[in-house]
């Protein structure tokens, strides 16, 4: 049976061209050309109408996700001279880490163009007085339409795809910095121009970029230290040093400043205050990008550059950070028991996950980083499944206050609602869902971890984790209490049109796969992790 | 007191015959993985790929559970033919975790086995039955579905060999199970019971979570067997009594033990399919099934059997005590569940290394079929007057005489009336109890198990007695027959009024006509199983056992006659015959609202989290977040004041900016 698969993918895979350092075009260039061309067609005086825009936009997406498959099966690496005065070098080296990330956001990308982008509207007007009988009153089919300023916003998502593959693919220090920084220009004007008018877009956009900007020049703070004592600013040499050309008090300097900047972008408590403002207020194509990348270049950061680089300087603060993780875990949780706007609230839900993601790398142990790994990419798919749903909840309603009464998910539009169910049974840790491999990892490896850790500080954490997974069924319960279940029809509103719903189908089967068959993932992953901790 | 002879179970086992060895065809897989995965991918084809067609779904469903019962039986037929009769099955292969080893594996045993067929068993039934309660209900399909996906998740807990995949199961049930309950969504009730379900149960698998991490990290492992090992050799140890202790509390929760047990009376406003199945096979009983597989380990912990055993004999004469009350035959029969439930946990902290755990997972078969009976007999009885209240089934099983026998024989199976299956298990239990006592000399956990095993059959047969009287009340005609001869002084019934939905005219050809064929051939297996299952307790492939004690059970059976006597003369003179319309009003009211065990769990947990929440959504925003808004107005500031102090205007900027450059080319020149 296993060798006539094995067969079977060998033939699928001689069927895929060696295009070599060629896919890094395909995976690359379609985005960057079109990009371009969006960004010049938006400025002549009569733009090409939406249908246009959003086809080009999503071709350029799907080619690129064509290309970064490529990628992943091919692995090629690139090299070439960049800044040769600095020795900095154009190198782009996927590896295990990098891949299901790759991968991810390709997937993302392709999700992301495809949603229309709803263009802001005037709240619906409360019903006078009539507080249990809301009037019918239609709702527009959700369908693309000619919104002013739509290929700059398609441009913006075109360039954070770019700046999240670069990021993802470098093999040198600066080179990721790049990456890192292209991706906050276009996601600052996605939320400031496109956002919820309903909202406060500019601060939400200005609470983004002063927090990511402190982040990044924390992070090159961080990346110029290494860069300086060991003379490079290859990655690979980097993690093959571990740190030796750093001392003791060194390590745990540039361990600090890197965290500091990378737990911003993550983000950890106590530094994610602003990301449920940003979620809450930006489009639903931004909210699932921020969701499954920028908030993945925080994490991956962390792998790259700070548990192989300065690995003493991490193994010190590493309690610390198990620490911030669990009690964001719980805060988070708590929070969303509460939380009146459902946006806010997966929002939360994504601060309680990425917990557990930086509890498992806490724990330097293969077990932990092999969950952190899982739990990033399982993120990453269920929140972007999440923020699909809810994205075209709150335009269907005109706001996503949870306070007010509306027609049961469930009964009016009960695409929407599978998917609701599906991506709340997956972000409360259901197994058979994506999450809970990332979870249970993370807790098994804090239950026993690394032997430079305090063992008992860690299994405490492990029990506060396990609370607050009991805490995330709460949340779940509540949200489909309140959003999925009830007998109210009135006021209706549309089903999932077919970009969602092409949209849901891809992230649902994904969740559901690598809840399956978790081995999939955790085999890409496996020889970087041993790589890394296994020396 | 004569000489009575000494009896030991072996002695009452059927002799074990040669099978013939048949030709085995060379299948993918073993069947373990046939019956998990048929109904998994039964569960996901037909959530995605039957469309709008109940039909289909109904093919999907009732073929998957089908399958998955052909697996399990052929799974009895193949550990027939294996030396030592344990299988093990790889799964998904090993979880690249570093030095933790997840091997995720499967794993057979004759007692698992047995425990699987009933599993699927019931979970066909249930399948057929479901096809046709719900034949008008417009979410057919997912409920077929999730019927599916619940067995399945039941059969991978059984048949587990890993303490992840054991976990897997463990919470897709208590998901499976929220969905059930809440199958008819727009009914708040309903809603509302599954979303305490779901809690309650996950807030106890915390225990069971905790429990299992210091299990794995001792043994560096994930698979059960090996974890076993591990902690049998090293003996008993703080850790190893912390980790039971936890995966107790866990059970107690899946269970519905005291105090988790007040979510599985309410589950009741799921259709009654869905009770059928978590009541009798999965769900509550997956408890004893993790338990007996790491029975080694709790036998040699005694804080956790003490524990599981004050917990389950609480709950198990507290509930009995309960069911008496209910005004409603479903309430009741989950009440029932509650209270067998615990004794077959109860048995398990009471057994030693010496009966071996093999008493609980009898009983769990039994009970299996009787309850799964007992409940789509009520169902069908529901569904033809229109109510499970109690007032409504008065008559019941009079009024249509085909579902007299499958009422009867479920009741008494449940009061362990011989010769019917609850017998048998019932007295396994007695025995092993009793084997406890004498070898650990009078220990408590053994002595209070004993005792409340025998205090529990009386009161058992006490609420059997008075649903079989309210049920087989006679109907109006034949009490009119009678007025000419009336009663002395008819007692008020405050309980309920006659019933007025059905009228007796419609009889036994309206309420076989209103069933499926395939539903009402899925209740007469049960009821077979309800009368010979005795004969399945009874195989050569059960573990060690006590021996019987013939003394214990005469005494167990005199009590129980004398409650049920009792009950009848309580009965006598009430109108409907309701033995409970003696009890207080007061009082019967606070047994069905469950001794207001809601409000505790309000007092106790809900609102002490939610102020909590609530203090932290504040601190959140008003300390929290205070330097993101104050970076932002700071960096506002700031601007501002670099606005106001740079100049305005562009000439005199440029002319600067040129004088500076002028300048510094001048600077250039001088030191050139």
């Amino acid at each position: 049976m296993s060798g006539t698969l094995g067969r079977v993918r060998a033939d699928l895979l001689a069927l895929v061209p060696d295009l070599g350092t060629w896919w890094y075009a395909v995976a690359l260039g379609p985005l960057l050309l079109a990009a371009v061309l969006l960004l010049a067609a938006g400025r002549r005086a009569a733009p090409p109408g939406h249908r246009v825009l959003h086809r080009g936009s999503m071709v350029a997406a799907g080619l690129s996700a064509l290309g970064v498959a490529g990628v992943a099966l091919d692995r090629p690496v690139l090299e070439a001279s960049w800044i040769p005065s600095l020795g900095v070098s154009f190198s782009l080296r996927p590896d295990g880490l990098s891949v299901p990330l790759l991968l991810l956001t390709a997937l993302a990308g392709v999700v992301a163009t495809a949603l229309h982008l709803h263009p802001g509207r005037e709240p619906r007007p409360e019903p006078v007085d009539l507080a249990d009988t809301d009037p019918t009153s239609p709702i527009p089919v959700v369908r693309g339409e000619d919104v002013p300023g739509l290929a700059t916003y398609h441009a913006c998502l075109l360039v954070v795809l770019l700046g999240a593959l670069v990021a993802f693919l470098a093999g040198d220090a600066i080179l990721f910095f790049v990456g890192l920084e292209l991706v906050l220009v276009p996601m600052w004007v996605l939320v400031a121009r496109y956002g919820d008018p309903g909202s406060d877009r500019e601060g939400a956009a200005l609470r983004f970029l002063l927090v990511t900007v402190v982040a990044s020049s924390l992070v090159l703070l961080g990346i110029l230290a290494v860069a300086t004592a060991t003379g490079s600013t290859d990655l690979a040499l980097w993690a093959g040093e571990g740190g030796a050309s750093l001392g003791r008090g060194s390590q745990l300097a540039v361990a600090a400043v890197l965290l500091v900047g990378l737990g911003l972008k993550t983000p950890v408590f106590p530094l994610h205050t602003w990301l449920p403002w940003v979620h809450a207020t930006a489009p639903t194509a931004g909210s699932v990008l921020l969701a499954a990348v920028l908030l993945k270049l925080g994490t991956y950061g962390m792998v790259r550059l700070v548990v192989p680089v300065v690995p003493e300087g991490f193994a010190a603060w590493s309690p610390l950070l198990a620490g911030l993780g669990v009690t964001g875990i719980v805060w988070a949780s708590l929070v969303c028991l509460v939380e009146r706007d459902l946006k806010r609230l997966i929002a939360w839900s994504s601060v309680a996950h990425l917990g557990f993601v930086v509890l498992g790398l806490a724990t330097g142990t293969q077990a932990g980083l092999q969950a952190a790994l899982f739990g990033n990419v399982a993120h990453g798919l269920v929140s972007a499944l999440l923020f699909v749903v809810v994205g075209g909840l709150k335009h269907r309603w005109g706001s996503a206050d949870l306070g007010r009464r509306r027609a049961a998910v469930r009964e009016v539009a009960p695409r929407l609602g599978l998917a609701l169910v599906l991506g709340m049974a997956a972000s409360s840790g259901l197994p058979g869902l994506a999450v809970f491999w990332g979870e249970i990892g993370s807790l098994l490896a804090a239950w026993s971890p690394a032997a430079d850790r305090p063992e008992g500080w860690f299994r405490g954490f492990a029990v506060v984790a396990a609370l607050g997974g009991a805490l995330a069924v709460a949340y779940t319960v509540r949200v489909l209490r309140e959003v999925w279940a009830g007998d109210r029809v009135e006021p209706r509103v549309p089903d999932a049109v077919l970009t969602e719903r092409t949209a849901l189908r891809l992230l649902g089967v994904l969740v559901l796969v690598l809840g399956l068959v978790p081995t999939l993932l955790l085999g890409v992953t496996a020889p970087f992790v041993e790589g890394v901790l296994g020396r | 007191m004569p000489d009575l002879p000494d009896v030991t179970w072996s002695d009452l086992q059927l002799p074990s015959l040669p099978l013939p060895h048949l030709p085995a065809p060379d299948l993918w897989g073993s069947p373990a993985h046939w019956a998990i995965l048929a109904t998994l991918l039964a569960a996901l084809a037909g959530l995605g790929l039957t469309g709008r067609s109940n039909r289909l779904a109904a093919w999907v469903g009732v073929g998957g559970a089908l399958l998955a019962f052909l697996a399990t039986c052929w799974q009895l037929y193949t550990l027939t033919q294996i030396e030592g009769a344990r299988r093990g099955a790889g799964t998904i292969g090993a979880l690249p975790l570093g030095d933790l080893d997840a091997p995720l594996r499967l794993l057979v045993t004759w007692p698992l086995a047995i425990v699987a067929v009933t599993v699927a068993a019931v979970a066909l039934v249930v399948q057929g039955y479901a096809r046709w309660y719900l034949w008008y209900d417009p979410r057919y399909r997912p409920f077929a579905a999730t019927v599916s996906l619940f067995t399945s998740a039941m059969l991978l807990v059984v048949l587990s060999d890993d303490l992840l995949l054991t976990l897997v199961g463990w919470e897709v049930m208590g998901w499976c199970s929220y969905l059930l309950v809440g199958h008819q969504s727009t009914r708040s009730a309903a809603t509302r019971a599954a979303s305490k379900a779901l809690l309650v149960t996950r807030t106890a698998d915390v225990g069971f979570v905790l429990g299992l991490l210091v299990l794995v990290a001792g043994a560096g492992t994930t698979r059960t067997t090996d974890v076993v090992r591990h902690w049998a050799e090293a003996g008993p140890s703080p850790a190893l009594t912390a980790a039971m202790v936890l995966l107790v509390v866990g059970v107690a929760g899946k269970s519905a033990l005291f105090p988790f047990q007040d979510w599985l009376p309410d589950a009741m406003e799921g259709p009654t399919p869905a009770s059928a199945l978590i009541h009798a096979a999965t769900m509550v009983a997956a408890g004893t099934v993790v338990l007996a597989q790491l029975f080694p380990l709790l036998s040699v912990s005694g804080p956790a059997r003490l524990l599981l055993a004050v917990l389950a004999c609480v709950t198990m004469v507290g509930a009995a005590v309960l069911a008496f009350a209910q005004g409603d035959l479903k309430r009741l029969l989950a009440w029932s569940t509650v209270s067998q439930v615990a004794l077959m946990l109860a048995v398990l902290a009471a057994a030693t290394m010496g009966t071996g755990p093999d008493a609980a997972l009898q009983h769990l078969v039994a009970h299996a079929w009787f309850k799964a009976l007992l409940f789509l007999t009520t169902g069908w009885l529901g569904v033809l007057v229109g109510g499970t209240a109690m007032a409504l089934m008065a008559s019941g099983a009079r009024r249509y005489r085909v579902l007299r026998h499958r009422f009867g024989w479920g009741l008494l199976a449940l009061a362990g009336v011989p010769p019917f299956v609850g017998f048998f298990s019932k007295e396994a239990i007695l025995g092993t109890a009793e084997a406890g006592t004498a070898a650990t000399g009078g220990g408590f956990v053994p002595v209070l198990v004993l005792a409340s095993v025998g205090a529990t059959a009386p009161l058992t047969a006490a609420y059997c007695m008075r649903a079989w009287l309210v049920l087989s009340r006679p109907t109006a005609a034949q009490g009119h027959a009678r007025l000419y001869e009336p009663d002395p002084v008819e007692r008020i019934d405050d309980f309920f009024d006659e019933p007025q939905v059905v009228q007796e005219a419609e009889g036994v050809e309206r309420a076989e006509a209103a069933i499926s064929s395939s539903a009402r051939m899925g209740t007469s297996a049960l009821m077979l199983m309800t009368l010979f299952g005795g004969v399945v307790l009874l195989l050569p492939v059960w573990g060690p056992q006590a021996h019987v004690d013939l003394q214990l059970m005469a005494a167990t059976l005199l009590l129980m006659v004398v409650s049920a006597l009792l009950v009848r003369l309580a009965a006598g003179g009430v109108r409907t015959r309701d033995a409970a319309a003696r009890i207080p009003a007061g009082v019967s009211l606070a047994a069905e609202r469950g001794l207001h065990a809601d409000l505790a769990y309000r007092v106790v947990v809900v609102t002490p989290v939610l102020a909590l929440a609530r203090a932290v959504a504040w601190f959140d925003a008003e300390v929290l977040d205070s330097w993101v808004r104050g970076a932002g107005v700071g960096s506002r500031l700031l601007g501002r004041v670099g606005d106001l102090t740079s100049p305005r205007r562009a000439t005199p900027a440029l002319a600067l900016v040129l004088a500076g450059m002028l300048a510094l080319a001048a600077l250039g020149v001088v030191t050139a």
